[in-house]
């Protein structure tokens, strides 16, 4: 399991398969598949890296309430700040699979106990060693229910009270319940190891805090205007020999995308996120420039809420699933930039049912005929979207236009941000979102249980809800990864059959940048440009 | 909105059967001072208004800050901290409190002083402001005097044209024409988005400053001269240049002389308004070169329910208009005869 393509990884490690590494890919999902050498490079020819320069970013977005968290985050660009100084104990690499970063064993003892080991002589950027005290502090702030950090809803399990230090570099978790997921958790990029006494009492940059820039990542943040730009400065200290090789990285802020795609066509900046699709053949046209284009687990449900009518009726909800028509949605939303996907999320997950299960197609007639079943014939129904991500209010047009087969008639409300994400959030009995790669059972997690943060389909109100938790308990407590492959397999078919969610795809990222940069990889992960080049350390100026 | 040609406040004219003011308030010295007080007034009264608006859009700053990820506890945590948990009005009277102070307050969203936030923005569209119009405003009068007077020749005609063209296309349409022609596809001698380091004076960006400059004298200019065409032609035709020109006057001595005086009076308003405009109203524009005026710094504030930020922009932008019309009218004033008479 060697993390392969990336140039220089001097740590030993992550060579060979160790006993931990075994559990741990059971751990994941039963098999485990070594990336040695199969890693697909963005860049057909590996060319030399250069050490040196200075990178700039250009980042989707921008505005005065950006803030840069070694553990959360709420915008792209806060994301993108967060992985130049902040580093977690472990990472998902570009398959998706989870591989020790700070932590030298990361490893579940037994299903309600785990162990974290760190790697030794690590540094934060003020010069303290990493330390146990370091893991249990950043472990405490991401359950502190008053910070409301993203990665709360992971860690669920773990009791805050019960961390026990075992030496300087060693800690064991116990947990409330069994979770053998916990290192999915852990890998999550926002995940960061903070120093002990890192803001407690807010989000970094916004605190006066003299530790708010301090992590153990490849960048120390320089200056930071939000709203505007950060500096980052190469950490001469950093612990993986050889890396990282700019000088100097800049984050710009480009809430405008033809700003964006002007500053790259113009060679202001070496990279951009996002570019639409609609210009990707100008970037293709240059030859100057690449296009990075990922295949990722993101999608952007239409969810329908279980709890109130017509909803509650499952031959309404199934009936919607075969008003939208997917393969229109791909052409004419994502521009052929996505795949069709089948009401499951998480495709990489190993356990993953959604191309196991026949495809819900569009099927206006037989829609018509669960809809007259349930006496709701000639339906008018609000569906709420927001232009939050792409493909969001598209989607919910091409559904509204293909339902009028069917006699139904969506009123799409195309709302601004801040109303559609307000007090009401969560609570529209029928509204697009979006979500990014996620393994199945965080998924559910994080949006299919009663105690969810975003328990948007309100799956709670299923008859089928408390076989639906047991078996997700069940899951949690398996550690043989084939069984519990099958426990997964039985989850995802009580939503394939009666769930909330119309999952019509999954899209691409479309990235692009200058041909002076090198060492991209194609990510299926959520986050632009491979990781932002893996927080900027697996990328380079070439020769 | 450049569009709009509707005429400014009416120059006050003095009403005889009024009592006679204490001696400062007389004449164009009493006529500014009168003006400035009513101009508080306004401001006091759009502070009222931004306010109630901004209470009435749904969400609220905490909301906003912690985006998509907002729990209850954190958000009343954040409430709480944001001092969003008083009263609406006592929120209000803090602020204003804070005003009379020179305390514009803390931006909610970034956690700085609301001056440290919109300093650096003010400079810049500041300068942007003023670099369009001493190029634009002089460029506009001579076209329309001229076009006036050589009115139905070729002159007037190709300019016609062109200002009705110009003033028909939306400013965003402009910048990323002239983005196509000079920076990125045709010519790529113009740097297409400017990348201003913070703390960084904007006249150190010549480069960058020429095609949002541009865009706007496109953006201005032919409503000023169309304003200015159609007043001087009606001045040409008056009795008093008739007059003028059967004395025996230069054509050019009747039309520099005696018709553009009066014939900017009306012009006047529309510059007030356009440069007014120039400084907050060009959102667009300031994105597309990625310029980091106030008109984009309004908008973030907006959508992130900044209250602080929004009316301390509401407030520079009303009193911008405020200025800008006082100086319109004392300049319609001293250039005609007959109100400056008319005001001893």
């Amino acid at each position: 399991m060697t993390d392969a393509g990336e140039p220089v990884e001097s740590d030993g490690a992550v060579n060979g398969l160790t006993r931990e590494e075994l559990l741990r890919g059971a751990a994941v999902g039963g098999v485990l598949i070594a990336t040695g050498g199969l890693s697909e490079l963005a860049d057909a020819a590996v060319a030399k890296p250069k050490r040196g320069g200075t990178f700039r970013l250009g980042i989707t977005g921008g505005g005065a309430k950006d803030f840069i968290d070694g553990q959360h985050i709420v915008a792209k660009t806060d994301i993108a700040r967060l992985v130049t100084a902040f580093e977690g104990l472990s990472y998902f690499n570009e398959k998706y699979k989870p591989v020790n970063s700070l932590a030298e064993e990361l490893k579940a003892e037994k299903a309600n106990q785990w162990l974290i080991r760190l790697r030794p002589g690590i540094e934060f950027h003020n010069g303290k060693t990493v330390t146990a005290d370091d893991v249990i502090y950043s472990i405490r702030r991401t359950l502190d229910p008053k910070l409301g950090l993203f990665g709360r809803g992971s860690f669920g399990a773990v009791d805050p009270n019960r961390m026990k230090k075992l030496d300087k570099r060693t800690v064991r978790l116990f947990l409330t319940r069994a979770d053998v997921t916990l290192i999915d958790a852990f890998s999550q990029y926002f995940q960061g190891i903070v120093p002990v006494g890192y803001c407690p009492d807010g989000l970094g940059s916004r605190t006066q805090n003299k530790l708010r820039y301090i992590g153990t990542g490849p960048y120390k943040v320089q200056s930071f205007v939000p709203g505007r730009q950060s500096v980052h400065v190469r950490n001469a200290n950093y612990w993986r020999s050889g890396q990282p090789y700019f000088d100097k990285v800049i984050i710009i802020d480009f809430p405008d995308d033809t700003a964006r795609i002007n500053a790259l066509l113009g060679g202001q900046v070496d990279a951009i996120t996002d570019v639409p699709y609609a210009q990707l053949p100008l970037i293709r046209r240059r030859s100057n420039l690449k296009v990075y284009e990922a295949p990722t687990g993101a999608w952007n449900p239409i969810s329908m809420r279980l709890d109130v009518p017509p909803f509650n009726d499952l031959r309404v909800r199934q009936a919607m699933r075969l008003l939208i028509n997917r393969k229109q949605v791909v052409q004419e939303a994502l521009a052929g930039h996505g795949r069709v996907a089948n009401d499951i999320y998480s495709p990489f997950d190993l356990c993953y049912a959604g191309d196991e299960f026949p495809q819900h197609a569009y099927d206006p007639d037989k829609a018509r005929s669960l809809l007259k079943a349930a006496a709701r014939e000639g339906l008018t129904v609000d569906l709420q979207t927001s232009a939050a991500d792409t493909g969001m209010v598209e989607e919910a047009l091409i559904l509204a236009q293909n339902a009028r087969a069917a006699g139904v008639t969506i009123n799409v409300k195309n709302l601004d941000g801040g109303t559609f994400y307000g007090d009401q959030y969560l609570k529209w009995p029928f509204a697009t979102d979006y979500w990014g790669t996620r393994n199945y059972l965080q998924q559910v997690g994080v949006g299919s249980l009663k105690e969810s943060p975003f328990n948007e389909s309100h799956w709670d109100a299923s008859p089928n809800y408390d076989r639906f938790v047991s078996l997700y308990r069940q899951a949690l407590a398996t550690v043989n990864g084939k069984k519990r492959c099958a426990i997964v397999k039985q989850m995802q078919r009580l939503e394939y059959d009666t769930g909330g969610h119309i999952i019509p795809y999954f899209k691409n990222l479309t990235d692009a940048y200058s041909k002076k940069v090198g060492g991209f990889k194609i990510d299926r992960g959520t986050l632009n440009l491979n990781k932002y080049g893996n927080g900027f350390r697996t990328i380079y100026f070439v020769q | 909105m450049p569009g709009l040609l509707a005429e400014g406040p009416a120059p006050l004219l003095p009403d005889p059967t009024r009592p006679r003011r204490a001696r400062f308030l007389r004449g164009i010295g009493g006529f500014i001072v009168r003006r400035l007080l009513l101009g508080l007034l306004t401001l006091f009264v759009a502070s009222l208004l931004i306010f109630t608006a901004t209470q009435a859009l749904p969400g609220d700053a905490a909301r906003s800050i912690l985006g998509r990820t907002a729990t209850p506890a954190s958000l009343a945590a954040l409430r709480e901290q944001l001092g969003l948990k008083k009263p609406v009005v006592e929120q209000y009277t803090d602020w204003i409190g804070g005003v009379f102070r020179g305390d514009l307050g803390t931006s909610l969203a970034a956690g700085l002083p609301v001056t440290s936030l919109i300093g650096e923005r003010i400079k810049y569209s500041g300068f942007l402001m003023l670099v369009a119009a001493i190029i634009s405003v002089p460029l506009a009068v001579l076209i329309g005097a001229v076009s006036a007077r050589r009115r139905d020749g070729p002159f007037d005609h190709v300019m016609s044209t062109i200002t009705l063209a110009l003033a028909a296309l939306p400013e965003f349409v402009v910048a990323i024409a002239l983005g196509v022609i000079f920076s990125t596809t045709v010519f790529h001698f113009l740097p297409s988005v400017g990348l201003y380091e913070p703390g960084v004076a904007p006249w150190r960006y010549p480069r960058e400053l020429v095609l949002p400059t541009l865009t706007l004298i496109i953006a201005v200019t032919p409503y000023i001269a169309r304003i200015m065409r159609a007043s001087m032609v009606e001045i040409l035709e008056s009795d008093y240049v008739e007059m003028a020109r059967l004395k025996g006057l230069s054509e050019r001595l009747v039309l520099w002389r005696h018709a553009v005086p009066n014939g900017i009076a009306p012009t006047f308003q529309v510059i007030a308004i356009n440069l007014a405009y120039l400084a907050g109203g060009i959102v667009v524009v300031e994105s597309v070169f990625k310029y980091p005026g106030i008109g984009a710094g309004f908008v973030d504030a907006v959508s992130s329910r900044d209250m602080p930020v929004v009316q301390a922009y509401a407030l520079l932008i009303a009193g911008l208009y405020v200025v800008l019309n006082l100086l319109a009218d004392v300049a319609t004033i001293l250039v005609s005869p007959r109100l400056r008479t008319s005001l001893k």
